[in-house]
């Protein structure tokens, strides 16, 4: 039915433009990834050299406890198949499956910001410390970036709702996904480097 | 349960773009403010950096001066010679070097690729106004006490917020620039077959975003720090300049300088005239001197580090790019011409300036080389200084090249000629004089780059850096000079007066809003007006 629905419509127009916003989502996904392996380089070298004259990384009193950063990561790998559906959905046209998965992505990343202020408050580190510092500034800074890969991935659903965004021309959506997968791959580093190992 | 909607209305919005009409060129305010046209924000960008470039050529100046007999000369008090000279340094960077070699790109690169705009323009647009708010927080926060060694805890604040957005600027004009020559390109146009400076632009652009967002990973780290006393740098601004210190030393300081590569092999195979037989050669040489020029790693610079045989290979290789590309570049005229031309100079000086730092980064970054004062780290001698003051005098000769070479691009008339000769040759001794006494004074083992009232270097070749800085000024002044019939009307100024070879020479002087008159010829090789020539 789709198939026949899709041919009984005029060809969709080329690409306004040849993916100047794909590039240019790449190149400041880059950009963003470096700001946070310099933070995270950081964060390990200081760590290590607490570590290597004998100290203890984390103050006396604080804990981090491992599950609240779990369900993130989890969650973040969730979305990282509903951004995906969301693309594919978009490349076949079906946009109620685009909508629904799109709004499933927004979700899981609002849950993962749940997730993420939940841990803080069990974490009772004082943000004055080398520890708190780095460790607030990292996942601050990728709750930024969270906040950062919802508003595109919503704006890209209001223009893919406003029919700017059909199967062939899906620019704009793998643009706000590519943003997306590197967010989830930033979560990914600061759950091991952080949360596992502490 | 699929549906399939195409929706008619797109269709036919996006079909009817190639009919709508050509926007009409603003004018008055408008086509300044509100502009997000290329050349307008290059044109925003070359004249503000120049006008902020004078209060940080002055500074340099009264340093030079101080450095002379720092005894007696208190041109700078006890309390704020530190935080001024931090300006001194990072101004360099950010409010001239950087700011020159954009805006020319900004200018240029498009019609380069024989693009009709700049990729994101408002984004373009945005990069210059958030670079020039950030430049005025940074000043505001000097006047407040800020800054790195600065007694107030708001104006410390205040540079870290003015630098991470002087960062993000820069970044987003980046990211305009490498997408414009990464997606823009018209038919035919490989990247093999770009013109040798929006090649190195693109190098240039990337290095920036590879490496500028660690820097800015580094103040958001400060900032946290400093609001909440932290341990890092115990929130202490004493702590800000040395943990930024290696965006000014070798091999970082050398991504300003990338596109010095591009304007000397595109200004030189211009004069020849001559098609390029080693143009893969000359970009394989930009692309690896970028590559080498990678110094993010760097980001806390310890003596270990700074010593490591990564660093060490890095700073010895990246003379050979340099040398490739020279030798690629000196091939053309085996089959072209030579004429002498300011441009030609322009290009030369910046090249050879650019070689100077680079052959002694390379030089010092072998350890018995330099022999570091005592109580000073091997990072902290002045030979520093000088690379970091060549590598951005070679960006700044290029920036002005820039303007002076594309004057019909970015004015309305070609610059004069007889002062755009004078010009790079002034300002290749001023660089002369700045960078060698520096390097010099760090090898025999004088210098730290900072004592306790400014007096790094010897004292007798303090004298001649303070000369080198004056005579930098007096060319740029030349230069400045040079470029006054750009603002004068003229109705016969020629699109192309120097028998260019690529596309930017197509588009009339000035170039219209969309860039290009007519339309495009078919690219099928690297100097499309050569082949245009070659069908009459």
């Amino acid at each position: 039915m789709a198939t026949s629905a899709a041919l009984a419509l005029p060809p969709a127009a080329p690409p306004a433009r040849p993916r100047v916003l794909l590039v240019g989502t790449a190149l400041a996904t880059a950009g963003t990834l470096m700001a946070f392996a310099g933070m995270i380089g950081v964060y390990l070298e200081q760590r290590h050299g607490v570590l290597a004259q004998g100290g203890t990384w984390l103050p006396d009193g604080t804990k981090i406890p491992l599950t609240p950063g779990s369900i993130g990561m989890a969650t973040m790998a969730l979305s990282a198949v509903t951004i995906w559906w969301a693309v594919d959905a978009v490349g076949r046209n079906d946009r109620q499956f685009a909508y629904l998965a799109l709004g499933l992505t927004i979700m899981f990343g609002l849950a993962v910001i749940n997730s993420t202020t939940f841990l803080y408050t069990q974490m009772g580190l004082a943000v004055n410390t080398k520890t708190g510092l780095l460790i607030y500034a990292i996942t601050g800074a990728h709750l930024a970036m969270i906040v950062a890969g919802l508003v595109y991935a919503a704006v890209m659903t209001f223009r893919t709702l406003g029919g700017e965004y059909h199967g062939r021309d899906r620019e704009g959506l793998v643009a706000a996904a590519l943003f997306w997968y590197a967010t989830i791959a930033v979560y990914a580093v600061i759950w091991y480097a952080i949360y596992v190992t502490k | 349960m699929a549906v399939t909607e195409t929706l008619p209305e797109s269709v036919d919005a996006a079909s009817a773009t190639d009919a709508s009409p050509t926007p009409s060129q603003p004018t008055g305010l408008a086509a300044v403010l509100g502009s997000g046209d290329h050349k307008v924000i290059g044109r925003l960008y070359i004249a503000t950096s120049l006008l902020l470039g004078a209060l940080v050529v002055g500074l340099g100046e009264a340093f030079g001066i101080e450095g002379i007999k720092p005894e007696t000369l208190q041109i700078f008090g006890d309390d704020s010679v530190f935080q001024l000279f931090t300006l001194a340094r990072v101004g360099t960077i950010f409010f001239l070097a950087l700011p020159l070699v954009i805006g020319v790109a900004l200018v240029v690169v498009p019609l380069q690729v024989g693009s009709h705009t700049v990729a994101f323009p408002r984004a373009a647009a945005a990069s210059y106004w958030g670079w020039l708010l950030g430049s005025g927080l940074l000043l505001a926060s000097y006047a407040m006490n800020g800054g790195p060694y600065g007694g107030s805890s708001d104006g410390v604040n205040l540079w870290i917020a003015a630098m991470g957005m002087l960062v993000l600027s820069v970044l987003t004009a980046a990211v305009s620039l490498a997408t414009t020559v990464i997606a823009l390109r018209p038919a035919g146009l490989h990247l093999s077959r770009v013109p040798l400076f929006a090649w190195s632009v693109l190098v240039a652009a990337l290095m920036w975003i590879l490496t500028l967002p660690v820097l800015f990973g580094l103040i958001v780290l400060m900032y946290v720090d400093h609001r909440h006393a932290g341990g890092i740098y115990n929130g202490s601004p004493v702590a800000l300049y040395p943990s930024i210190q290696w965006l000014f030393r070798n091999p970082q300081i050398y991504v300003v300088a990338i596109p010095v590569l591009g304007f000397f092999g595109d200004v030189l195979q211009t004069v020849s005239g001559a098609r390029m037989k080693l143009r893969g050669v000359a970009q394989a040489a930009i692309g690896a001197f970028g590559l080498l020029s990678f110094g993010a790693f760097l980001v806390a610079p310890t003596k270990a580090a700074l010593e490591s045989y990564l660093v060490i290979g890095m700073s010895l290789l990246a003379v050979l790019p340099l040398l490739a590309l020279a030798g690629s570049v000196a091939d053309v005229f085996r089959t072209g011409s030579f004429k002498l031309r300011a441009g030609v100079l322009y290009a030369v000086s910046s090249f050879l300036i650019l070689l100077l730092t680079v052959a002694a980064g390379a030089l010092g970054s072998i350890p018995s080389v330099l022999d570091a004062p005592p109580k000073a780290g091997i990072g902290d001698s002045i030979f520093f200084v000088g690379v970091s003051h060549g590598a951005l005098l070679a960006a700044v000769i290029a920036g002005l090249g820039g303007v002076h070479w594309w004057a019909t691009k970015v004015g309305r008339q070609p610059a004069n000629e007889k002062l755009g000769m004078l010009a790079p040759l002034v300002l290749l001794l001023g660089a002369a004089l700045t960078v060698i006494p520096d390097l010099v004074a760090g090898i025999v083992g004088d210098g730290f780059e900072l004592y306790g009232d400014y007096r790094g270097g010897l004292a007798g070749t303090n004298g001649a850096v303070a000369a080198g800085i004056a005579i930098v000024g007096l060319g740029v002044l030349v230069a400045v000079l040079s470029f006054i019939p750009l603002f004068k009307r003229s109705d016969d100024a020629p699109a192309d007066p120097w028998g260019g070879l690529t596309l930017e020479w197509l588009a009339p002087t000035p170039p219209p809003l969309a860039n290009f008159a007519d339309d495009l010829p078919v690219i099928t090789s690297a100097e499309p007006l050569i082949d245009l020539r070659e069908e009459k």
